[in-house]
């Protein structure tokens, strides 16, 4: 995709994750800026009007205006942190907040700016430039990356609703309380998207409170829209629950329509949708969530409709409805189907005459009415999907919350009355698709062209308990989030499995009783839906030499298998100790610190506890989610300084290692400089294993040790095939070098100085231009992208064809210089691009612009270590020639994957497909 | 339960009675029972039956034609020692989940081995009897009004039949003995009753019933105008005064702040409707028009009817209606009744029924206590059977 068309369809609204108070918003934007590295920052020269969005994308409505970025351009100094842009050509503001008010629950949608990280380096502009991404190319334009925030609260507590958004001026578009105060927006104009019926009964208490005007947005217009929104944008959004088994179903978006979406809200409506706002209120019913939480409290005097819920969880309904089993002494019904434990009659057991309200549990009648509820809605529901043919069931609506039981009767029903012919899903944004729906009618925002690879899901502290229960706005704040977690852990430890041994806030580190097993720890009925946060990362593309992106899956590793879960959970508990000191040493070792490494390890345990609650969740998803919760916790860098002292301890040896492969024969230099790279894939901190080896020698001498150990055959060895490829199979068949090598490279250190770096010092002599492609963002101790251009030219001190191929590739700061002499094209080049990435694997459905740029030429790949070519892509297939190299340094993997054991090898070379 | 009268009734008559049925349900306990009539009984005004039937051979009886009145009556359930008192040295024959449940206690009061008869079985043909027999059984109620029905007996199949009782069963009759409980749903009158119970300290049932005429669900239910600010949803048209969300207003305030009467009415509303609503469904799932309702959880109230009504009516946009039985709870024990008979012998007829009403008037069923002597006095069916 190129060309001005391309212009609007990456347009993303920028989002801050953490909904901070607004005034200190712009000093604590610059401390977080490590969360996101995908966004760029550039002047634009005004533009002329763009056309229309590209057809892959989502289309909500074609006729619907994008954005109109023409002519935008960054406002004021552009060193500033967090530049306005202005849009000169826009005619409204952009908005930032929408809302569904209903009876019940009032949702919003409401999206921040990103904070762009000032990226300015040389790398990233001799890449642009290299690949053609530049001024006048759709990269070129702002982007508003940004994140989707979705917060709920109470109906009757709209006064907190209004000073929160009062407090972060989203009504304002969330801007930078300065900037808007001083341009002086036209109060009078302002305008929010809403829907629900509060719409129009609160339109005046939002005109009077924050002098804005709602517009009203149809509320099935909104509730489709959402949908819809989610079903094709969010991998992981539909899911089927029965006997408390979650299931993530994968929707072919070309086989979506028609399916009856299913709102239950305070009250219930049936949607028959055929597409994009097409869409007809079927049916409906007036037994919904409201009616529940209304005869819940009468009922059981709960304050709250979360308290109701969790009241259901203790309940035994069987005191209290009429059983068939009741009726017929204990016996089914066989003759009609109904089982003995089948509800006869709801509440039916509740007229017996010496028995008062006072004599039932609360629990009991909670969980009744729960069924009733939620099983009537079933019925009916199916009824509703069979009269119109409709295999497909959503089901949506602040009622379900997650909440295992209602989610199981409910697809009781359907499965029951349906005799399994038709399915009930469950959405995970369900609460919001009301909220979402008003978000996307605003005229310009872009949504609609989101395509599911740009869409990132975090689960920021605070997100996930947000979307289960109502608990307000998420927490912003780092301190907050501390003692949030210090109280949670000191209130809940009953759930949470590691304990601390010393009081919080003082330990730091080891302070964990590690979890021996996960199954306990599984709370099978509580409420594990959560809703993340979105990123909206515009740059982010799919990988184009992947073979085929639809049956791509990258996770080798499926933690739904139960075994494989708990296996991982301790693997990755037993590893969290060593994690937290490392994370703590980073930082200074500060008191803070220590209170942050505490929050951290018990948050982290918090979310691995409950894996399904984020989607479906693969091994490479639970790694990540580890790296993404050590930055929640403002762990930037954990490794950074091992990384340092083992990139100079390799950096220093490799000038001897060099001259040692230098000396052999074409032939003997290929075979030693794979072994090299096996080898030296054993320096990887995030292996148990190899730490423990680090203790035992120096870098050169671990390496040459372990490289004596690689001696072939290996486990999967297909050298022979990679070397043929090389060299030939005889002096009289040369064959014609590759042009373009992209290496993803794993850890910093002996793993690339001297392992990956002579790979590609060998593929450079050959003629092939080599990209390195390294994480956006930290990860363990892999090597990230900023700091390979470092280590490149370190090494090039000492070497003339790195010397050379790095300045070619714009890695050395003199070659800026020189840009257009002869010596340009003395040397392919050596290039470096991030993958778009801060984990310790890669999914390759979103990967990088620039990633995604080099790999046009690109006609081979090589996947280095168990992050990027085992735990992920060990099956994946490419258009071009792949080799996949690792050391297995897990003994459970070994043997799963190749039936080897640990520290076996695999050079996998798969020929292009 | 004021049985006294009755009971001298039945033990004045008690020779005479030669056919009992019992459906025992959840909440209530329905008799049918049939009395011979020598010929000078009551001077009442009666027609007898025709015979043009012919004389049925028998092998076992050689009583040609028994004459006389079907007799209903109801206990509830939690009272059935009452029950097992009344009936008492009576042969019995009955229907009813309960039969199996209360078979040992049958047994052991009454020394007698409980018949069963499938509760379904027993429905339709209680249905089918009625609605092919008795004249004026079924009509339709809609703003109040009522309005029988004549059912063109060749023309009757097929129709729904929902049953609504503790719960509701939803039976597609296509034909004397030929039918399928083809759905049903947990939210019926043991849910009302149950619920009403807890929620407003009523006695009985037909208190409850009796509350919900005074009150006002307004104070309750969500109204689609509560969340629209009075506004209609002419969109997908709904009018502001349609219920948006059962119960959904009654968020802010403690149980003992609403009035039983609001409560009653909101309760019965949502039970009626949802029941209305699912029958609908399940009458378009097969195509038909025309479903009747029965069951003792309607007792002929004129709310719950109208409720039941209206969501029929809405959801097919006028196309199915909701009609209603004079007999409603006594379908299960009337077909027990009827499959006493046919147990006995294929051959039963039934052949001229004339109801016999002493104070019967249009809502008679909706009287409070409904299980008084009076009311089955009224409710007589005056008939002849063949029992061959």
């Amino acid at each position: 995709m190129g060309g001005a068309g391309g212009l609007t369809e990456d347009l993303v609204l920028g989002i801050n994750d953490h909904i901070k108070d607004a005034v200190v918003d712009v000093r604590e934007r610059g401390s977080e800026s490590v969360e996101e590295g995908e966004e760029e920052r550039e002047m634009v020269p005004p533009r002329g009007p763009t056309s229309s969005s590209s057809g892959v994308s989502i289309h909500r409505s074609s006729s619907r205006p994008q954005l109109d970025l023409s002519g935008a351009a960054i406002q004021g100094n552009f060193e500033e942190k967090d530049p306005t842009i202005l849009l000169p050509n826009q005619s409204d503001d952009i908005y930032h907040l929408a809302l569904d008010i209903g009876g019940s629950l009032i949702k919003l949608v409401y999206f921040s700016r990103h904070e762009d990280r000032p990226l300015n380096d040389r790398r990233k502009k001799s890449i642009k430039e290299r690949f053609g991404i530049s001024n006048g190319n759709r990269r070129s334009y702002p982007i508003l990356g940004g994140r989707l925030h979705f917060v709920k609260f109470e109906t009757h507590k709209i006064n907190e609703c209004l000073d929160f958004i009062h407090s972060k001026q989203l009504h304002w578009g969330g801007l930078d309380p300065h900037q808007w105060t001083s341009e002086a927006p036209n109060n009078e104009n302002a305008i929010i998207k809403a829907t629900g019926g509060g719409a129009y009964k609160f339109a005046d208490l939002f005109k009077d409170r924050l002098g804005v005007s709602l517009d009203k947005e149809d509320e099935m217009d909104c509730l489709v829209a959402g949908a819809n929104f989610l079903l094709k944008a969010i991998r992981h959004e539909a899911f089927t629950h029965m006997e408390g088994q979650k299931e993530f179903v994968q929707i072919d978006h070309n086989d979506l329509f028609p399916y009856l979406l299913v709102n239950i809200g305070s009250g219930v409506s049936m949607i028959k949708v055929d597409g994009d706002g097409k869409f007809q209120r079927v049916s409906g019913t007036n037994v919904g969530g409201g009616t529940y939480w209304g005869l819940g409290r009468l009922l059981t005097k709960c304050k709250s409709f979360d308290e109701l819920l969790e009241l259901s969880q203790r309940g035994d309904n069987r005191t209290i409805d009429m059983l068939v089993g009741d009726i017929y002494g204990g016996m089914d019904y066989s003759k009609i189907g109904l089982s003995a434990s089948t509800i006869a009659s709801s509440f039916g057991k509740a007229i017996s005459e010496n028995k008062e309200l006072e004599d039932y549990r609360p629990e009991d009648i909670s969980l009744s009415l729960l069924r009733m509820i939620s099983y009537n809605i079933g019925q009916i529901a199916y009824l509703n999907a069979l009269r119109f043919g409709l295999k497909r069931i959503f089901f949506g609506g602040f009622f379900i919350r997650g909440h295992a039981y209602t989610m199981d009767t409910i697809s009781f029903a359907v499965q029951f009355w349906s005799n399994g012919e038709a399915q009930a899903m469950f959405l995970r944004h369900e609460g919001f698709l009301g909220a979402l729906g008003a978000f996307m009618s605003y005229e310009k925002h872009g949504l609609d062209d989101l395509m599911v690879h740009q869409l990132v899901e975090r689960f920021p502290m605070g997100a996930p308990y947000t979307g289960g229960n109502i608990h307000g706005p998420p927490l912003g704040d780092l301190n907050e989030k501390i003692s949030w977690m210090e109280k949670f852990v000191r209130k809940g430890t009953e759930i949470i499995a590691p304990v601390p041994m010393a009081p919080p806030g003082t330990t730091g580190l080891g302070g964990f009783e590690v979890p021996s097993s996960k199954g306990d720890t599984l709370r099978s009925d509580a409420s594990a839906l959560n809703v993340g946060v979105l990123h909206l990362v515009p740059t982010l593309e799919v990988f184009p030499l992947l073979s085929d992106p639809k049956t791509y899956e990258p996770n080798t590793i499926d933690l739904s298998d139960h075994s494989e879960l708990e296996y991982w959970f301790t693997v990755l508990s037993e590893h969290l100790p060593d994690l937290v000191d490392k994370a703590v040493a980073s930082e200074g070792g500060t008191d803070d610190a220590k209170r942050r490494g505490d929050a951290f390890a018990h948050y982290w345990i918090r979310l691995m506890e409950e894996p399904a609650a984020y989607g479906k969740f693969g091994l490479a998803n639970l790694l990540e989610l580890r790296e993404e919760c050590l930055r929640e916790f403002q762990f930037v860098d954990a490794y950074r300084s091992i990384k340092q002292r083992e990139n100079e301890a390799s950096l220093a040896v490799l000038p001897d290692l060099l001259m040692e492969i230098d000396s052999m024969s074409k032939e003997t230099r290929l075979l030693t400089l794979i072994e090299g790279v096996l080898a030296a894939n054993i320096f990887d901190w995030g292996s148990r294993a190899c730490v423990d080896l680090y203790h035992k020698g120096t870098i050169i001498e671990i390496y040459r040790m372990s490289r004596d150990k690689m001696r072939r055959p290996w486990r999967v060895d297909d050298f022979d095939m990679f070397k043929e490829r090389m060299l030939g199979s005889g002096e009289n068949n040369r064959p014609c070098p590759y042009k373009r090598a992209l290496l993803f490279v794993d850890n910093s250190g002996a793993d690339i100085v001297l392992g990956m770096l002579p790979l590609a010092r060998e593929l450079l002599r050959c003629g092939t231009e080599v990209v390195l492609v390294a994480n956006s963002l930290p990860a363990l101790n892999d090597v990230t992208a900023m700091e390979l251009p470092d280590i490149v030219a370190e090494a090039a001190k000492h070497c003339d064809i790195l010397r050379r191929a790095a300045e070619a590739g714009g890695l050395l700061v003199d070659a800026m210089n020189i840009q257009d002499g002869s010596k340009e094209s003395s040397s392919v080049p050596l290039m470096v691009v991030e993958n778009g990435c801060g984990s310790p694997c890669i999914d390759f459905r979103q990967v990088s612009s620039e990633l995604a740029a080099a790999a046009k030429e690109a006609d081979l790949i090589i996947l280095e270590g168990m992050g990027r070519a085992l735990h992920t892509n060990f099956n994946a297939r490419f258009k071009c020639d792949a080799l996949k190299l690792a050391m297995v340094k897990n003994q459970r993997l070994a043997e799963k994957l190749i039936k080897g054991n640990i520290y076996d090898c695999i050079c996998r070379y798969e020929p292009a497909r | 339960m004021e049985t006294c009268s009755f009971g001298d009734e039945i033990e004045e008559r008690e020779s005479k009675i030669s056919h009992l049925a019992i459906d025992i349900g959840g909440s209530l306990i329905k008799l049918v029972y049939f009395s011979r009539d020598d010929k000078c009984s009551t001077g009442d005004q009666w027609i007898n039956s025709s015979n043009e039937g012919g004389d049925v051979s028998s092998s076992e009886s050689t009583c040609p034609i028994l004459e006389g009145k079907l007799h209903f009556a109801k206990f509830e359930t939690s009272k059935i020692n009452e029950c097992v008192e009344f009936i008492r040295s009576k042969k019995l024959h009955h229907s009813g989940g309960g039969a199996y449940k209360y078979t040992d206690l049958f047994k052991e009061e009454l020394g007698v081995a409980l018949d069963k008869e499938d509760e379904m079985n027993c429905l339709v043909a209680g249905a089918n009897f009625l609605l092919k027999t008795v004249r004026h059984e079924a009509f339709t109620y809609l703003d109040n009004k009522k309005e029988f029905e004549p059912i063109d007996q060749n023309d009757l199949y097929p129709y729904l039949l929902v049953n609504i009782g503790s719960g509701v069963s939803m039976i597609k009759v296509d034909g004397d003995g030929k039918f399928e409980r083809v759905s049903g749903t947990n939210v019926g009158g043991g849910t009302y009753w149950g619920l009403g119970k807890l929620l407003t300290k009523c006695k009985s049932f037909d208190e409850l019933l009796e509350l919900s005429h005074h009150g006002n669900n307004r104070v309750i239910d969500m109204l689609v105008g509560d969340i629209y600010g009075g506004l209609d949803y002419t969109k997908i048209g709904l009018s502001a005064t349609a219920i948006a969300s059962s119960f959904g207003k009654a968020i802010n305030k403690d149980l003992e702040e609403y009035r039983p009467e609001d409560i009653s009415r909101s309760l019965l509303r949502l039970i009626s409707n949802n029941i209305g609503q699912i029958s609908f469904l399940n009458a378009l799932r097969y195509g038909i028009k025309r479903i009747f309702f029965g069951g003792f959880f309607i007792r002929g109230h004129p709310y719950t009817m109208d409720t039941i009504a209206v969501g029929v009516h809405f959801w097919s946009k006028g196309e199915a209606k909701a009609m209603f039985l004079r007999h409603e709870g006594f379908l299960g024990a009337l077909g027990a009744f009827v499959s006493y008979g046919k147990s006995r012998s294929d051959d039963i007829i039934v052949h001229c029924l004339v109801e016999r009403s002493l104070v019967c008037t249009p809502c008679r069923g909706a009287a409070v206590d409904t299980v008084d002597g009076n009311m089955d006095e009224s409710e007589t069916i005056e008939c002849c059977v063949y029992p061959s």
